[in-house]
């Protein structure tokens, strides 16, 4: 990780089109402008990483689970059960 | 070609049904490549395999199963990777986690839904600007409920197809 230290109202550039600046620091908290080309997303790390650890949860699937929910669902859609267990 | 997978064993796909995600989705940044298969005929789930690795495989359906009038509103830049012609090119899809013990407290994750190019096959995984939930409990889906039960709703009748998800392109 780079690490740079700025003041308020100082700014990084991140390649030529991306520029963060330090707008104000209050207390403990640093309130940050970004400026960047508009197909670029900015997102808090929080947000992607609940995203990254969602998928990464998702990705450990199984058939089995998901049989088990497609039971589920066609009882609960009135279907008929093709495993021959009970209704 | 065929492909090697965990779960389904050796398949034989047609290079044309292949999604290409130029950027992967979030943690598995290095996986361009995935395919559709059906799990079930009668269930709107689906699987998206990962081409170049047999472990890689999310669950996946129309996230209008789970909450209808979901809709997504996204910058057109944020669109342009995936070079669509028509808003009705591309649909999206909504990833499940799955608990292992409890198949029935699914959830899906609304905050980075998949969004395809079904005309080009060009795939990306967007995170939403809102605040959405990454674990919406399927359970609270209007077709996951008994007919029979109280909080049966009337859309839980319809019959497919579903209307397709809105696509707000917000343009700079």
């Amino acid at each position: 990780m780079l690490i740079l230290t700025r003041k308020p109202g100082e700014e990084i550039c991140i390649g030529p089109d991306i520029r963060v600046r330090v707008l104000e620091i209050r207390g403990s908290q640093v309130r940050i402008g970004i400026s960047a080309p508009k197909g670029i997303q900015v997102h808090r790390s929080e947000v992607y990483a609940r995203i990254l650890e969602e998928n990464r949860a998702a990705s450990q699937s199984t058939r089995q689970q998901v049989d088990r929910v497609a039971l589920l669902w066609r009882r609960l859609q009135g279907k008929p059960d093709r495993s021959g267990g009970m209704p | 070609m065929r492909i090697q997978t965990t779960r389904f064993g050796e398949l034989e796909i047609e290079e044309s049904r292949i999604l290409f995600f130029p950027q992967g989705i979030l943690g598995f940044g290095d996986l361009k490549r995935y395919v559709i298969l059906d799990h079930d005929r009668e269930v709107p789930f689906k699987w998206m395999q990962a081409v170049d690795d047999p472990d890689v495989a999310f669950v996946v359906t129309d996230p209008q199963w789970i909450i209808p009038g979901y809709r997504v509103v996204i910058q057109q830049e944020v669109l342009a990777e995936l070079k669509p012609r028509r808003v009705e090119d591309l649909i999206v899809l909504v990833i499940l986690t799955i608990p292992p013990e409890a198949p029935e407290k699914a959830t899906a994750n609304l905050q980075g839904p998949i969004i395809v190019n079904v005309e080009n096959r060009l795939a990306k995984q967007v995170v939403l600007v809102r605040q959405y939930t990454t674990r919406y409990p399927i359970a609270k889906s209007p077709y996951f409920r008994s007919p029979t039960s109280k909080e049966a709703s009337p859309e839980a009748n319809l019959q497919e197809p579903l209307p397709a998800s809105q696509i707000l392109v917000l343009q700079s």
